[in-house]
């Protein structure tokens, strides 16, 4: 069991301890897997920390990088939208700022997907 | 095309069509109880419960995983406790509009589904850039996003023929929609769509913003709620949060930029929080 920072929660992880907010409601018993959603949810009862199942250097796998290909794809058609805009330093700044975001969405790559299944079995 | 521009007057437009929609009255009510300090959360819950639908509607979104609570809230009352005033007028105003536009013709409706998105993802980045610069009225905010691109619906809806010419040139172009309505049809979505807020009587700044929400510099007392706007539109294209009718990025307006002074640096964060923001409202709205 490790205590984790809600910024460093990410969903999958099992909860080891029950979660309450500041007046002691439950909001995700012990046993659940957490959700993206989960985590919005703490964060906006204030939750500070976490008690989650694992060990250290299994939450640390939890950075996956996308697939090469399918990230040059998805800036190409970000370039051709920003195409008219791009001469102003500000709309760099928004361009960068969206790849980055969009590329974190797109699809994990193959063999790190399949090492993150055992924990991931949730859907 | 035919040689001889036809000067259309959208004023005319709008008064034509006779089965523009209107706004529930329930829904003016509310929005006028929640304005009015004096009013408690009975008066409000009273004007609720008088209506089935939106009662219904509240009850399911406060017993929503969005608001994570772990026993069910059975009374209006409760509800509005829980979640704020405005958070309720915000609901019913979105849900309301939502449903006024509602189309039955299926191929239509999924092209209405990303306007949707669009609209929904310019809202959250309006409340979320509020936030940000600590504006005092963020709910407000939100509408003015969701509501910022009416004028495409209307014209969508009521003009099916115009409303297709502007489609092929975009397509055709690779051109922004605003600049294809002005060379096409004379006047734009924003023009509509200032139209249709006045005859819905909404707040004078929720129609500046929709009238200005490209040159917010003219949205006279209004034109920081104005600029909010223009920036959360540019951020969630940039984001592809559903389809605003093209394919492009429309330049960022150095005025409302400079106006609003945000910070380069913190243009990331605000995205995130945008993108997060967005998944979460989208999953309980649909």
């Amino acid at each position: 069991m490790i205590c984790v920072n809600i910024v460093d929660l990410k969903p999958g992880m099992v909860l080891a301890q029950s979660v309450q907010n500041h007046q002691g409601v439950l909001l995700l018993d012990a046993g659940t897997k957490i959700t993206k959603k989960n985590i919005r949810i703490f964060k906006s009862w204030g939750v500070i920390e976490v008690s989650v199942k694992g060990e250290l250097d299994e939450l640390k796998a939890a950075g996956e990088t996308p697939v090469a290909g399918v990230k040059d794809t998805a800036e190409m058609e970000l370039k051709a939208r920003f195409s008219n805009v791009l001469d102003d330093p500000v709309m760099v700044e928004i361009f960068n700022a969206a790849c980055k975001l969009l590329i974190k969405d797109l699809p994990k790559n193959e063999h790190e997907k399949e090492n993150s299944r055992p924990k991931k079995n949730y859907r | 095309m035919s040689m001889k521009k036809r000067i259309r007057d959208p004023k005319k437009i709008i008064d034509r069509i006779d089965d523009l929609p209107t706004l529930p009255r329930t829904v003016l009510k509310i929005t006028e109880l929640v304005n009015d300090p004096k009013s408690s959360a009975k008066d409000l819950a009273r004007v609720i419960t008088d209506d089935q639908i939106l009662t219904a509607r509240l009850l399911k979104l406060v017993n929503s995983s969005f608001y994570g609570l772990p026993q069910r809230i059975s009374t209006v009352t409760g509800a509005i406790v829980l979640i704020g005033f405005d958070a309720i007028r915000n609901l019913l105003l979105t849900t309301s509009v939502f449903d006024l536009f509602a189309d039955r013709n299926r191929k239509r409706q999924q092209k209405q589904e990303k306007f949707w998105d669009h609209s929904l993802g310019c809202a959250v980045g309006a409340k979320v850039i509020g936030n940000y610069l600590r504006h005092d009225n963020i709910e407000e905010l939100f509408v003015a996003g969701l509501l910022h691109d009416i004028g495409k619906i209307v014209e969508m809806m009521f003009q099916p023929d115009e409303f297709s010419k502007v489609v092929a040139a975009i397509s055709k172009e690779n051109i922004l929609m605003i600049t294809a309505e002005n060379k096409i049809l004379g006047y734009s979505h924003a023009e509509i769509g200032k139209l249709l807020a006045e005859k819905w009587n909404l707040p004078a700044k929720l129609i500046q913003i929709i009238a200005h929400h490209h040159q917010p510099d003219v949205a006279g007392s209004f034109a920081m709620e104005a600029a909010i706007v223009h920036l959360a539109d540019i951020f969630c294209r940039a984001l592809n949060m559903g389809f605003g009718g093209d394919n492009k990025i429309p330049p960022l307006d150095r005025y409302a930029w400079e106006s609003l002074k945000i910070q380069t640096s913190a243009i990331e964060s605000i995205m995130e929080t945008m993108r997060d923001e967005y998944g979460d409202i989208r999953s309980f709205i649909s």
